[in-house]
């Protein structure tokens, strides 16, 4: 039954985008692992689970819910939601979680506004024997026993489908003298923007090594250091790194107009909502992306969206509560049932144009 | 006198636009106190300041028990024996009397503070100086007297040779001044050189052995103390022999109106049910001693203090005074005791200053219309003879003197009746003193009316129509000036003490 | 008595040769940098910061500062931007809101600083938390979008920059940079305000005992101050279109370092407008010119910290020569 659903979604990206077919095939082989346990999974009673968002405003978490009543309509469970009024009311929602464990449900799905906030909770959790599956937000220390499973974004698999994407579209230009890619990544310390950024730069030398092209890199010192399989000296591709002085759109594109303005570059890659607005901004006065220069972004928001739809940025990856949203309820049946779970990692998605009003995409482009 | 401790010879010392000293010289023996006299701006503190290491001499030497030394901060010159009792003093409130005395060499038991010590270090040093203060006490509930007395021997505890004092005596009683003498007599006696810097005449003639007098940042001579006059130091200081006469009796007619009625005033402690009456054209003196309720009298009256309680008459109507806004508002001007902290904004112009009580004259609509401001500004500066290139120049670079004629101004301009002005001649140096009487009984005779608060006795004496006397927050008299002795104010002054 | 000869050389005219050398410095190390485009970006991204220079000056010359300035803008953008994207208000009452708004944060602190008695510090930290929480509140942790120019409601983007008909763009926003300087330059050199703003600054007991209502033009300062953080936000809006909860602390810190750059003494008592917009001119291409000559992250804060270092002890040099 789970597969019948998850090949309904995915159809209807496939058939929304040629282009993105590859590239989906890839995501499901990445995380097959994480979703090859729910392999025929239904639930041993008519579980009720409680889930705490981080707020109920947006339509991140509208997504997230409505894949959460996708997988309760296919394994007949029910669930009940609840969330703060926005997601710095960190107190309300320990209070929230409080309740919901306290009425010994079958298990809870969290997705934490602050993770140190709610340790205390899950310690209740765990010796009530009250099943956690945190989603969209793993919980680094939570307590031994209390979350069973966690499901978040796969942030080196989003970065490689980010890579695939743009490395399509310039493969054609390749091989004819020296090319510049550049990648803007708003920090070089948070776990998540890392993984991406390597998963990107990763991804393009692996593509660009097996079609016979060598790639060398330039700036950042922690992405150049921390790349595999880049060459010194003159290559067919350098792939810079820039990060700004600090996480704001506005430095964030001083960093993308020097990329930008440079003769050579052909492609560049904004990992975040914040590095790819800097690049909107400083194309703003340029006007290069989608013209001499490839662009793909990452997230939503309505300046992305914008720039997808209007060919400034040739696509982006965002990631999907949609997704997450379904897996959890996937997660705390199973979980329900007493089985042992392994993390699952959701993907990022490519969108761009042609699919970015596919039912499967849309929902998890928020504004 | 012992032999010679101290030369300063030929010092010289310029900043950008001032010769602040033209070659001075200044020698001290053991066992001396030696006064330096000068007007404000001779170049005394500079003098001092060079001497202790806080400015770097151009030129000239300094030898020290037979050595030339150069001190290249304060510290240096402590470690040496040369230590300066400064004028403000240099207490931290909220710790004990011993804590402030070993301040930044406090005993140290491992890593802990020894309190014990230097309490008991405390202890010793002010049996040696005969004072009575308990080590223990928060420094800030100590008179200012008994802070001094702790700055003394703060300096003490330093195995001084030679200590600067800076005009000690401001801030202190009749009492505590007398007590001040009793111990620098004792150093005197255990052969220190004393370096005593005052501005007043009369404790020069009790407590020093030799005067070395400056004028404009040079040095004038050397008198020994007891073969000179007051007059011989004076006209070494200024040139000249000044001052206003003193009044004999009232200039104010009888029948002259009552500008203003205070009655029963009240603000905190330190006023207590203060009522009197101004008449137009009157110099109202207000004499006591330190902590008198004076000061809050006046910013009571003015409205820069809460009051608890009174009425107030101006022309005889009843007026409410909240606010220094609302006293401006009914022609009440105040002239602080504390200019550079409540007079004036030493870093704006002349002309900035006169008019900042009087803003709304000099705008239309939004603008300030600076023409008229600066010739407004120029007119005071013509009447009140305030020396200055012109009305564009800063009042940090003024006088003392000329400093309190662009405050005296400020109100000029406003054109208040009734000034209260509060000891209207600290630290202005002789000349400018007479310059400032002079000046406030022409505004009476014009038909102003002031509120002088004062401390010295003469000042009142030379000054008032009519004197009212105030201890603890009470008035505790009202005397003509026909019938005022300096025995009769110090009687009332003194009365609740005793 | 001494009189000091004016010199020529102020802080301003100082500061004002520093930003022209820069510019040619970071022009002739990269070409990219002389670009048009490159100029347009840096002034794009200048505005908001420009502005709230402009108003925090205010406070700083009283002697005090305003912290809310930057988590503020965000704030009035955020309340802005939320009211067009979310109940279809017509954009210029959206800006009017947003200044609004700016204005009240502004009255906000001039209470609690000049009639409760708070220090400036402590009271701009507490609006810098409370407008760093309310924008949250408002738009529910949500970004939010403004128009973008091709937008119907867009047209307040043209305020900023237009385009002509040969597609070349002109920075117009910089015409409203040096008319505001020129406003409120004067504001400070010719009102009652300006005056007793500076009064306050380096006397505050002196103008209070002159019979100047020092409590009603205290708080005015902090007004002004908000004022421009809600002017900033309209500059954000446009620039950065999508306005991000949880952002803009820091951004207050590059302003009140402009300022100071600017020859605003860090103690109150002076300061100029227009070299608070120079000063903040030089820091914007500090921040815009390192990335281009291959500073890297860590390199351009430690740059921009010694030049505002370097301010400030020609301001306490400069004080205790006149002293």
């Amino acid at each position: 039954m789970m597969k019948k659903a998850l090949a309904v979604i995915m159809s209807a990206a496939l058939v929304g985008s040629l282009a993105c077919a590859p590239v989906f095939a890839e995501n499901l082989s990445d995380t097959s692992e994480g979703i090859a346990q729910f392999d025929g999974l239904t639930a041993n009673e008519p579980y009720d689970f409680q889930i705490v968002v981080k707020s109920f405003q947006s339509t991140y978490w509208q997504a997230a819910l409505q894949g959460m009543d996708q997988a309760k309509d296919e394994l007949g469970v029910t669930y009940s939601a609840q969330g703060p009024a926005s997601e710095s009311d960190i107190a309300d929602q320990v209070n929230m979680l409080n309740s919901a464990i306290n009425g010994a449900p079958a298990g809870v799905g969290l997705a934490a506004c602050d993770t140190s906030s709610v340790l205390e909770s899950l310690q209740t959790a765990a010796d009530n024997g009250v099943p956690i599956v945190a989603f969209d937000t793993g919980i680094a220390d939570a307590p031994e026993g209390s979350v069973v499973c966690t499901v978040v974004t796969d942030n080196v698999a989003a970065g490689e489908v980010a890579a695939v994407n743009l490395y399509e579209a310039i493969k054609d230009q390749l091989g004819d003298g020296t090319v510049r890619i550049g990648e803007i990544n708003q920090d070089n310390y948070a776990l998540n923007i890392q993984q991406r950024g390597l998963g990107f730069i990763n991804k393009i030398i692996e593509l660009a090594n097996a079609d016979g092209y060598s790639v060398a890199m330039e700036g950042n010192e922690y992405y150049v250091n921390e790349a595999v399989g880049a060459v010194e000296g003159d290559a067919d591709i350098i792939l810079e790194v820039r990060v700004p002085a600090q996480t704001t759109v506005d430095m964030c594109s001083t960093e993308a107009g020097t990329i930008l303005d440079k003769e050579d570059t052909i492609a560049v890659f904004g990992s975040n909502q914040t590095a790819a607005e800097g690049l909107l901004v400083a194309n703003d006065n340029r006007e290069v992306l989608g013209d001499t220069i490839v662009g793909v972004g990452f997230d939503a928001g309505t300046s992305i969206k914008a720039a997808v739809e209007d060919g400034t940025f040739l696509g982006a990856v965002t990631q999907s509560p949609l997704m997450m949203g379904y897996y959890c309820i996937y997660a705390l049946t199973a979980a329900a049932n007493g089985q042992e779970l392994i993390d699952v990692p959701t993907d990022g998605y490519w969108y761009d144009a042609s699919n970015m009003d596919d039912e499967a995409i849309a929902p998890n482009l928020y504004d | 006198m012992g032999e010679v401790i101290l030369t300063m010879k030929g010092i010289d010392k310029s900043f950008p636009g001032v010769h602040a000293l033209d070659h001075v010289d200044l020698e001290l023996r053991k066992g001396e106190v030696h006064a330096l006299m000068g007007e404000n701006g001779a170049g005394k503190s500079t003098l001092m300041k060079v001497l202790t290491g806080i400015y770097t001499k151009d030129s000239g030497t300094i030898t020290f028990e037979g050595k030339e030394v150069e001190f290249h901060n304060t510290h240096e010159a402590q470690e040496a024996g040369i230590v300066i009792v400064h004028q403000e003093l240099n207490m931290v409130g909220d710790l004990t009397v011993a804590q402030n005395i070993f301040i930044g060499r406090e005993f140290k038991k491992g890593i802990m503070i020894d309190d014990k010590k230097m309490i008991a270090e405390s202890r010793k040093l002010f049996d040696e100086l005969h004072i009575d203060i308990d080590p223990k006490a928060k420094m800030s509930d100590l008179t200012v007297g008994k802070q001094q007395m702790c700055e003394i021997a703060k300096a003490i505890s330093h195995k001084a040779k030679v200590i600067i004092f800076d005009e000690p005596s401001a801030a202190l009683t009749e009492k505590e001044i007398e007590d001040l003498f009793v111990i620098i007599r004792d150093l005197r006696k255990q052969n220190l050189g004393i370096i005593y810097i005052s501005h007043r005449m009369d404790e020069i003639k009790v407590i020093t052995d030799r005067v070395t007098v400056m004028r404009d940042g040079g040095y004038v001579g050397t008198l020994i103390t007891e073969e000179c006059t007051k007059e011989d130091i004076i006209n070494m200081m200024v040139g000249r022999v000044i001052y206003e006469d003193p009044k004999t009796h009232s200039m104010v007619p009888d029948d002259a109106p009552v500008v203003l009625k205070v009655e029963h005033l009240n603000a905190g402690k330190m006023v207590q049910d203060v009522s009197f009456e101004l008449k137009k054209g009157e110099i109202l003196g207000f004499s006591g001693l330190m902590g008198a309720g004076r000061t809050e009298t006046a910013r009571a009256l003015f409205g820069a203090d809460p009051k608890t309680g009174g009425d107030i008459y101006i022309n005889g109507q009843k007026v409410t005074i909240n606010s220094p806004e609302d006293a401006v508002k009914h022609g009440i001007g105040y002239l602080s005791e504390d200019r550079k902290r409540y007079g004036i904004v030493v870093q704006k112009t002349i002309t900035e200053n006169s008019t900042m009580a009087t803003m709304e004259k000099f705008t239309s609509g939004l603008f300030i219309n600076k023409g008229a401001e600066k010739k407004a500004a120029e007119q005071y500066i013509k009447e009140l003879a305030t020396k200055t290139p012109s009305a564009d120049e800063l009042v940090v670079n003024l006088s003392g003197g000329n400093q309190q004629k662009v405050v005296i101004a400020k109100w000029l301009v406003r054109n208040c009746d009734i000034l209260i002005f509060d000891e209207p001649t600290r630290g202005i140096d002789v000349g400018a003193k007479n310059e400032i009487y002079k000046l406030m009984n022409r505004l009476a005779a014009e038909g102003k009316s002031i509120i002088m608060i004062s401390s010295e006795m003469t000042e009142i004496l030379r000054m008032s129509d009519r004197i009212v006397v105030m201890c603890e927050g009470k008035k505790t008299g009202e005397i003509r000036i026909e019938d005022a002795t300096q025995e009769a104010i110090m009687d009332k002054a003194t009365r609740d003490i005793n | 008595m001494m009189t000091k000869k004016k010199s020529i050389f102020t802080q301003e005219v100082i500061v004002g040769i520093v930003l022209v050398a820069l510019y040619f410095f970071f022009r002739t190390i990269s070409a990219d940098f002389g670009k048009y485009t490159t100029f347009l970006s840096m002034m794009d991204i200048s505005y908001y910061y420009v502005f709230m220079a402009i108003g925090v000056a205010f406070p700083l010359i009283t002697g005090g500062v305003d912290l809310s300035i930057g988590t503020g803008m965000i704030c009035y953008a955020l309340a802005g931007g939320f009211m067009i994207r979310q109940y279809g208000w017509p954009t210029g009452l959206a800006i009017c809101l947003s200044i609004v708004f700016g204005l009240a944060i502004g009255l906000l602190n001039g209470v609690l600083i000049a009639l409760m008695g708070l220090p400036p510090f402590l009271a701009t930290l507490c609006t810098c938390m409370i407008t760093r929480g309310l924008g949250s509140v408002v738009t529910g942790s949500f970004a939010v979008p403004w128009p973008t120019a091709k937008q119907p409601n867009g047209w307040f983007h043209s305020i900023f920059k237009i385009t002509l008909e040969n597609k070349t763009k002109i920075p117009l926003g910089l015409v409203w940079v040096i008319l505001l300087m020129l406003i409120m330059q004067f504001v400070l050199a010719h009102t009652k305000f300006g005056r007793y703003t500076i009064a306050i600054g380096s006397n505050k007991e002196a103008a209070m005992l002159s019979g100047i209502n020092v409590k009603f033009y205290h708080v005015m300062v902090y007004a002004v101050s908000g004022l421009f953080a809600g002017l900033a936000s309209i500059a954000y809006g446009a620039v950065i279109k999508t306005v991000q909860p949880g952002t803009g602390a820091g951004m207050e810190l590059d302003a009140i370092g402009g300022a100071i750059v600017g020859g605003v003494s860090a103690s109150g008592g002076y300061g100029t407008i227009y070299g608070t917009v120079i000063g903040a001119y030089v820091i914007i291409f500090l921040k815009q010119g390192l990335p281009y000559i291959g500073f890297n992250a860590n390199m351009q804060q430690i740059i921009t910290g010694l030049v505002l270092i370097g301010a400030v002890a020609i301001d306490i040099v400069k004080r205790k020569v006149v002293k």
